[in-house]
């Protein structure tokens, strides 16, 4: 009990300085972020795919019993549909914080643009996340219908594909514009969200000490294999993306890719996110383990964090037009105390989330 | 209905600035915001270099990608080819700085004219601050404040949004030249009408072999450069080996 409410407590110091956060930003200004007229998108935009694909991700699993029919995924499937909750919240409050008048959303409703892809993505998010709560109450309460999953499914599929979209519109960011991403996305999307089910999973099976069935473990032990079969499967193309944008190509327009290529979150992405998780969970002597499962999950998981980064600043750090006048060829970033804190802020919403429902809605639960 | 465009003159171009301070006296544009600007580049090397000068503002795109991506409609196309923005429903995602190919567009990251609200003085005991300096001339944000520019734009932008050139739309609509044009005092800056045959605009682009910034992209600048300075000259040669 005393263990919860401490919990609670450092949550909240996050959601305080989140809070304290927003108060600096509508009242002196975007200027407590790291802000140049170059450096448009930073770490509030790239936290935001972060957790947005990382609950895409969670959705692809949570179709597994229910739109695939693999029933042995039924055990996994209450707490996978509350992490996506739960990490989509988490988001959302990045977003926010990201837009310069939040309240004008109202005009993606009243003065709608289907020829912009951030429309539909706003459009698809509204209505993923109403489809996700009315799929947690039907899995709280019963058991969720085949419809209703096989939407959420299709939603998570569209959401991180327009994401794709939304960045390989920019013609003039080489460095963002690729179809490419239309795939890339929803695979990291899924890798992220396996990893994030295999992390909160095995750290309440820690910290609860409940005994696992071995049905339960076996699933487990086959996710945590797939896991890092997909990571190993991001691996090549990321190597891919990186030979064929960043090295061979002579376009001037990939120069901000390179400067990434060697950058501290190209590496994390990379050798953390990447390669350490593959070889972990293709060695069954740590697979199995659940230390093994934990670390791997979790190297991942901060590699995405940090890949989704250097994503966004390859786009950006190269300024374009009369932007670069009187700058450097590219422009240098680092985060202020203030962004921190919104990436702070989105983890203690999503971590509240989660801690209230892990304590109080049984996620354990398996659907009728 | 017109489709306005703007010729360049790069002969006729001094590179005076005076564009860019009529524009931000006429628009009420916040420090470090340039709806005009310019791109300076330096070629060659010492002794034989030489400075090029380009003055830039939107271009007024046939194909904006701005307009494109813009999720609310706050940057849309006015039907006399003008690229407006609406503040009121700007959301502030900057997608449209993401997409813009000629880094023309602007983000408010705090209040307008902000340096202007400072009490404190310029030189303690000699000058006055700067909120004195806008108290004294009856300014509203900044000492040079134009009402005239809120006739289809909020006057000062706030904090949160994007802003950017309207080819002076506010003047256009009297019958007016945007100011940048009618303050050049070389007559670099020619602005008319596309569609009609006989406009000025359309005389300088059938004499002379315009070019416009970043073709590949596929936006269709509605703004055209013509010439180039060089008062250079050199022997006849054919090189050497």
């Amino acid at each position: 009990m005393n263990k919860f409410y401490l919990w609670i407590g450092l949550i909240s110091v996050g959601i305080l300085l989140g809070l304290w956060t927003t108060f600096k930003v509508y009242t002196v200004g975007f200027t407590v972020y790291a802000k140049t007229d170059v450096l448009v998108w930073t770490l509030p935009l790239s936290t935001y795919i972060f957790f947005s694909l990382t609950s895409a991700g969670l959705a692809f699993v949570s179709s597994f019993p229910v739109v695939f029919g693999i029933q042995r995924y039924e055990v996994i499937e209450k707490r996978t549909v509350y992490l996506e909750i739960a990490v989509l919240m988490g988001s959302f409050v990045c977003l926010l914080l990201h837009l310069g008048a939040p309240l004008s959303v109202v005009y993606i409703l009243f003065s709608p643009n289907p020829a912009s892809p951030l429309w539909w993505l706003a459009v698809l998010y509204f209505v993923y996340f109403i489809l996700l709560i009315s799929a947690f109450w039907r899995i709280h309460t019963g058991k969720i219908s085949k419809t209703l999953g096989t939407l959420i499914f299709i939603i998570a599929i569209f959401s991180s594909t327009t994401l794709g979209w939304l960045l390989g519109m920019t013609d003039a960011r080489a460095a963002l514009n690729a179809s490419f991403f239309s795939f890339y996305f929803p695979l990291t999307g899924l890798a992220s969200g396996m990893a994030a089910l295999i992390l909160f999973t095995m750290v309440y099976n820690k910290l609860s000490g409940q005994e696992t069935t071995t049905e339960k473990r076996a699933l487990f032990n086959e996710f945590s294999r797939l896991m890092g079969i997909i990571a190993g499967m991001v691996a090549v193309l990321f190597l891919w993306r990186t030979i064929s944008g960043g090295i061979s190509s002579t376009a001037v327009e990939y120069g901000a890719f390179k400067h990434m290529i060697g950058s501290i979150p190209y590496n994390i992405e990379f050798w953390l996110g990447l390669v350490i998780p593959t070889v972990l969970m293709l060695l069954p002597k740590i697979r199995v383990t659940t230390s093994g499962k934990i670390v791997a999950s979790f190297l991942l998981l901060v590699g995405m964090f940090a890949g989704r980064l250097e994503f966004v600043l390859s786009g950006v750090v190269r300024p374009l037009g009369q932007m670069a006048e009187g700058r450097p060829e590219i422009v240098g970033y680092m985060p202020t105390i203030y962004e921190l804190f919104v990436v702070l802020f989105g983890f203690a919403v999503m971590l509240l989330i989660y801690s209230l429902g892990e304590r109080f809605l049984k996620l354990e639960a398996i659907p009728e | 209905m017109p489709r306005y465009a703007m010729v360049i003159d790069l002969q006729r171009c001094v590179g005076c600035g005076s564009c860019s301070i009529s524009c931000r006296n006429e628009n009420n544009v916040s420090e470090g915001i340039y709806w005009s600007h310019k791109i300076t580049e330096t070629s060659g090397t010492f002794p034989n270099v030489r400075f090029h000068y380009i003055p830039t503002l939107c271009n007024h795109c046939t194909n904006p990608p701005c307009v494109r991506g813009c999720p609310t409609r706050a940057m849309h196309k006015l039907d006399n080819g003008i690229t407006m923005h609406d503040p009121n429903k700007c959301i502030g995602c900057r997608y449209c700085m993401i997409n813009c190919p000629y880094g023309v567009i602007y983000f408010n990251w705090k209040d307008g004219h902000s340096a202007w609200k400072s009490d404190n003085a310029v030189i303690p005991g000699v000058t006055g601050s700067p909120a004195d300096e806008v108290r004294k001339v009856g300014g509203k944000g900044a000492p040079y404040y134009n009402p005239e520019r809120g006739a289809t734009l909020p006057d000062i932008r706030p904090k949160g949004v994007v802003e950017k050139c309207t080819f002076c739309d506010h003047r256009v609509l009297r019958g007016k030249l945007p100011r940048c044009v009618e303050s050049c005092p070389a007559d670099a800056r020619v602005f008319g009408d596309l569609d009609d045959p006989n406009s000025h605009v359309n005389q300088l682009l059938g004499k002379f072999r315009p070019f416009r910034l970043k073709e590949a992209v596929g936006t269709e600048p509605a703004v055209f450069y013509i010439r180039d300075f060089s008062a250079a000259g050199y022997p006849r040669t054919k090189g050497g080996v």
